[in-house]
């Protein structure tokens, strides 16, 4: 069972027709702990250049992490290296709740990323650019 | 390409930058907007919208690149 979702458009001035598409999702996250509370839903870009899902720190202080305590850690960017930590939280997304070790930053410029770890590894991905949508199936590993 | 997403489009477009915008359950419209993600959480619970979906927009839009 996979799960279509339709590529949204994002504006730009840089581009001819005024818009890019770029494939999102509304996620969650919350405190690993069962029945934690869950951030409010906000959208996440599905990134296979990230190397681990990366958050904004202002969604992980509303759920409770103290973002400073978390492991530092440098993630590189095109623009260059930036400053993260990384907590383990769990992801709420189409198909259920995966607890991933993730990164936080105040410099990220957007709410959200889904990369590889946590997020990629599982699902099985489609990107259609015919159709102007990506397919998510979700892989429940033994 | 369905209107929805061109509806979100224009409420996007529409929505201050450099900003969180609390977007509407079917993500059509801005219900609220914030200088930081609780802000706008709770501007738009205030708004009588308690499960939007928070969009953080960038000082300006162009292609993303992180």
């Amino acid at each position: 069972m996979s799960l279509k979702v339709p590529y949204k458009k994002y504006p730009t001035p840089y581009a001819a027709c005024g818009f890019y598409y770029s494939a999102s999702i509304p996620v969650s996250i919350a405190l690993p702990a069962k029945n934690s509370p869950r951030s409010k839903r906000f959208d996440a870009i599905i990134d296979s250049g990230a190397s681990s899902c990366i958050f904004h720190a202002s969604i992980g202080r509303a759920v409770g992490l103290d973002i400073e305590k978390g492991e530092p850690t440098q993630t590189l960017g095109i623009a260059g290296p930036m400053q993260i930590y990384l907590h383990d939280i769990s992801l709420h997304v189409p198909g259920g709740i995966i607890v991933t070790r993730a990164g936080f930053s105040d410099g990220l410029p957007l709410a959200g990323l889904l990369g590889m770890a946590g997020f990629f590894e599982n699902f099985r991905i489609v990107f259609d650019p015919t159709a102007l949508r990506c397919e998510l199936e979700r892989i429940y590993k033994a | 390409m369905s209107n929805q997403t061109d509806v979100r489009f224009e409420a996007l477009k529409a929505a201050p930058l450099d900003s969180w915008v609390a977007l509407s359950e079917d993500e059509s419209k801005v219900v609220a907007v914030g200088s930081s993600y609780e802000e706008a959480v709770r501007n738009s619970e205030n708004a009588g919208v308690s499960d939007p979906v928070l969009v953080k927009t960038p000082k300006a839009w162009m292609p993303i690149s992180v």
